[in-house]
């Protein structure tokens, strides 16, 4: 059987700094990955590679089988690939509803001529989309914060938004860049319940997380990433209690 | 009577001219400085198709309209490769260019003397001779323009472009095509300025470069930030307002020869005090 997502022989290199050095990792469908490693190890550029944001120098990625070489980003999404920004970028200016309206693919009304030449059409599929949105916001837990503007909303409620807008995308496997960074303790349990629910609901989740006691509670399989290489895999408890990898990880050594 | 109803029919293709701008430069971000290049060509179209008997009106507007989108979805296209503040000066290269083959392309475009004794409208043999009727024509297609836009903005397609302009990358992780949310933007608001351009000549009678030139689109420009960036109230504003003033300064007794730097003073003062003191205009967002 081949692996549900597989990163081979990926190289990328910016200017003289090679950020991913024959990187080689495969992921199983329906599990939560975690990706650890110290700052700069290129976990974030993994994710740009993947989802088709940066081109690699060299490798590729195939998923479900098929290469991903030469996708667009959008052709990428609609493989079932979708991920989160480790500094959020969301759109601030609109709703937390309308964020996540914004992903919903296929819409009817999003050209200007389906807008304008078919407007109750549009209307009529705006209301059950509005429907669909407001189901993935109670998910996550921001049902009372559809109509707030992101602006208004707190550091924690923005990181749920996230993942609620890639739900909405309908991707099945999601690449979160650091959901649960920054946040307080009750918000990471929060997070932690969420990541585990869309697990049993059938996505697969690839995590960058650097706290360790997130790690051990959520990750089926732990991938160490260091200088842009993939040093070790295994589960929590192998990866957290190698002393040579927790030299790396805290100590910042090498 | 007559001062009055010229007034806002010229307001009222102000108005879809700022629909235009508002849509590109308000909602999308694309900020451009050549809108009325495109307005411009509208104008000719519809001139030199009318004038010499070519096409009647209702056809030639909508050859102009069809132009604009084209030639704006061209000129918008550099807007996809290079960013914000290279874009402006691409742009103010295009109304350069735009000005100096209106001016000089003598056949086509009369050149700097422009074209007298354009035809008025002939709606299906309904000849639209008097202001008052002109001003019937313009309110109905100005309608149609606000209620296209309308539609537009509320739609999933307005959401989406304003995305765009929050944050393309995001979009992009959306999977969301943005450069054809982009090209059909430009193309929409092409075909706004382009038929805006063809009531403009046929109302006026005559056209010349100086109508459409960067002053033009700097005026148009300013109508957007007074009236209001992104709503539909503040594109309608903004171009009542600016107008306005030209008919004020002429109730002051003041020299012609002063009149029109004044009115450029006036202007200037009002975009840096708006931008300033009030980004979001009279009626609508921040720019
Ligand atoms: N677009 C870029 N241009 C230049 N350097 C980059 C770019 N993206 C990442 N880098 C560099 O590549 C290295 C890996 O970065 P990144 O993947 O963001 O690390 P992290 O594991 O912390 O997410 C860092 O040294 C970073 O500075
Ligand atoms: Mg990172």
């Amino acid at each position: 059987m081949s692996a549900y997502l597989a990163v081979s022989g990926v190289n990328k290199s910016f200017g003289g700094l090679q950020a991913l050095h024959d990187t080689n990792f495969e992921i199983t469908k329906g599990k939560i990955t975690c990706l650890v490693g110290p700052n700069g190890a290129g976990k974030t550029t993994i994710f740009n590679v993947i989802t088709g944001f940066l081109p690699p120098d060299t490798g590729g990625v195939t998923f479900q089988g098929r290469s991903l070489d030469g996708l667009t980003r959008q052709q990428i999404v609609h493989q079932g690939i979708a991920r989160t920004f480790q500094n959020l970028r969301l759109f601030i200016d609109l709703t937390a509803l309308d964020n996540v309206l914004a992903a919903i693919p296929g819409q009817a009304g999003e050209t200007p001529w389906g807008a304008i030449f078919r407007p109750f059409h549009t209307a009529a599929v705006q209301t059950r989309m509005r429907e669909q949105a407001r189901e993935i916001l109670d998910h996550v837990g921001l049902a009372d914060r559809a109509n707030d503007y992101v602006r208004n909303l707190s550091y924690g409620e923005q990181k749920l938004l996230c993942v609620a807008r890639v739900l909405a995308t309908g991707a099945e496997l999601l690449l979160l860049d650091e959901p649960a960074s920054g946040m307080s303790a009750g918000a990471l349990d929060n997070i932690m319940a969420l990541m585990r629910r869309l697990q049993t609901e059938g996505k697969t989740l690839l995590v960058v997380e650097h706290n360790t006691r997130v790690v051990q509670r959520i990750a089926d399989e732990v991938l160490f990433l260091h200088q842009g290489h993939l040093m070790a895999q295994g589960t929590a408890d192998e990866i957290t209690s190698d002393p040579e990898l927790a030299k790396i990880y805290f100590g910042g050594a090498i | 009577m007559d001062f009055w109803y010229t007034y806002i029919v010229l307001a009222e293709i102000y108005v879809l001219l700022g629909l235009s701008t508002n849509l590109l430069v308000g909602i999308v971000g694309i900020f451009s400085v050549s809108q009325a290049a495109v307005f411009g060509v509208g104008a000719y179209i519809v001139a030199a198709a009318t004038m010499n008997d070519t096409l009647s009106f209702v056809p030639a507007l909508l050859i102009a309209s069809a132009c604009g989108l084209a030639l704006n979805v061209l000129v918008t296209l550099p807007s996809l490769r290079v960013s914000g503040d290279y874009f402006v000066v691409t742009s103010f290269g295009i109304q350069l260019l735009a000005t100096a083959i209106f001016t000089n392309w003598t056949e086509g475009t009369g050149g700097a003397n422009g074209l007298p004794g354009i035809p008025p409208p002939d709606i299906f043999g309904l000849a639209v001779t008097e202001t008052r009727q002109f001003l019937v024509l313009s309110s109905v297609l100005l309608s149609l323009g606000c209620l296209a836009f309308w539609l537009a903005m509320r739609a999933p397609y307005g959401r989406l472009l304003r995305a765009i302009r929050e944050d393309e990358l995001a979009v992009a992780a959306a999977g969301k095509n943005i450069l054809f949310a982009k090209v059909s933007a430009a193309a929409l608001a092409g075909a706004f300025a382009g038929s805006a351009g063809g009531l403009y000549g046929s109302f006026l009678s005559f056209v010349d470069p100086s109508s459409f030139d960067l002053d033009a689109s700097i005026l148009l420009l300013t109508m957007v930030v007074v009236g209001g960036a992104r709503t539909l109230t503040g594109s309608i504003i903004g171009p009542f307002v600016l107008l306005a003033l030209p008919q004020l300064l002429a109730l002051v007794d003041i020299p012609t020869t002063i009149a029109a730097a004044s009115r450029q003073l006036i202007y200037g003062v009002l975009l840096i005090a708006f931008m300033l003191f009030r980004p979001q205009g009279l009626a609508g967002e921040k720019l």
